[in-house]
């Protein structure tokens, strides 16, 4: 399993991260990883996704640390994260020095928009993820409290973490639908 | 001293990002705009936006916080400390898998873990819509943006630079 070169996933997260405007990059990283070049079997695919999922940090990055730890060891991993991370950075870091600056003021009415837009994708992405939860009382009072440590009693999160999670943990026995 | 605070920062945030980018938005916020001070609300609103409209995750987001405060320097260091420590802890968890694979901790871990890192989604809408919302205009591009994200299968990039040059023509 170890002929992956660290050449190989440079090139592989690179492409994906610097072209995946608009998120999506797990479904891209599933193709290129299964699919096209079968380093990974399906279920593995599976079981790299279950640890990113519960580790702290954006899960495509986290796929990309894991892949390339299992592919290639630390230094893939290494290889990977940076694959997967310059790209998004750079374009972000050109894309502000442009949006922000201050002499482009016909642009400053667009990024408010942007802002407005942003505000509602994130509305839809909690709607999203809050509707299979719907019938089920106590993973609502626990969306519910956690929102509410945080805007109404301006909890930290280390602490709102510290306190729901373990009584979550506690009190949530069904499987999720 | 100002970038070792940056770096400590968005450190902590790393390593308590579950659940991916959303849910660490209003503690971000709660550091870099009520206790630092380093940038606005609503510069955050739009650091926010260019996050999610770039590839990559929101979070690179803390770069541009990293940009105002130190230049070139303040974005790597910030960039470097908002990705470094989560993913060490995801490396570590990925070599004692073994292990700890079919532990029934683990779903429950998952399954717990899912319902707060949700109302944390829901606590960053209001954070980032603070900043972002100043009237009917902004409040109905909001609005129209969830509708399309809910009923279509729009690029989000697309939506947030349809919203851009639409925010230019009637935000004046």
């Amino acid at each position: 399993m170890n002929s992956v070169s660290p050449w190989q996933l440079a090139v592989v997260f690179g492409r994906i991260s610097s072209t995946a405007f608009g998120g999506g990059q797990i479904p891209a990283i599933r193709r290129e990883v299964v699919r096209r070049n079968a380093w990974l079997s399906e279920a593995e695919f599976l079981e790299l996704l279950g640890i990113a999922q519960i580790a702290p940090g954006p899960n495509p990055v986290n796929m990309a640390v894991l892949i390339g730890g299992r592919l290639a060891g630390p230094f893939g991993a290494v290889v990977a994260l940076v694959a997967c991370t310059l790209p998004g950075f750079l374009i972000l870091l050109a894309i502000a020095a442009v949006a922000l600056d201050p002499r482009m003021t016909f642009l400053r009415a667009g990024l408010r928009g942007c802002a407005a837009a942003a505000v509602g994708l994130t509305l839809a992405n909690a709607i999203e993820m809050t509707l299979p939860y719907r019938t089920r009382l106590v993973e609502l009072a626990f969306v519910l409290a956690s929102a509410a440590a945080v805007i109404a009693l301006r909890l930290s999160l280390e602490l709102t973490l510290l306190i729901l999670v373990p009584l979550s943990i506690a009190l949530v026995r069904r499987k999720p639908a | 001293m100002t970038l070792g605070r940056l770096a400590l920062v968005f450190a902590v945030l790393s390593l308590l990002g579950f659940g991916g980018g959303s849910a660490i938005i209003p503690q971000m916020h709660a550091d870099v705009v009520d206790r630092f001070r380093w940038i606005t609300s609503a510069e955050f609103a739009r650091f926010y936006a260019l996050g999610r409209l770039a590839p990559g995750p929101t979070t690179t987001m803390a770069a541009l916080v990293g940009w105002r405060v130190a230049g070139f320097a303040g974005a790597a260091l910030a960039a470097l400390a908002i990705f470094v420590p989560a993913a060490l802890v995801v490396h570590a968890l990925g070599r004692v898998w073994q292990r700890l694979h079919g532990h029934p901790w683990r779903d429950r871990f998952a399954r717990g873990i899912a319902p707060v890192v949700l109302g944390l989604v829901w606590a960053s809408v209001a954070t980032i819509g603070r900043g972002a919302l100043d009237g009917a205009p902004t409040v109905a591009i909001a609005l129209a943006a969830t509708i399309l994200m809910l009923r279509t299968q729009i690029n989000q990039s697309l939506l947030i630079l349809g919203a851009g040059v639409l925010g230019a023509l009637i935000l004046r």
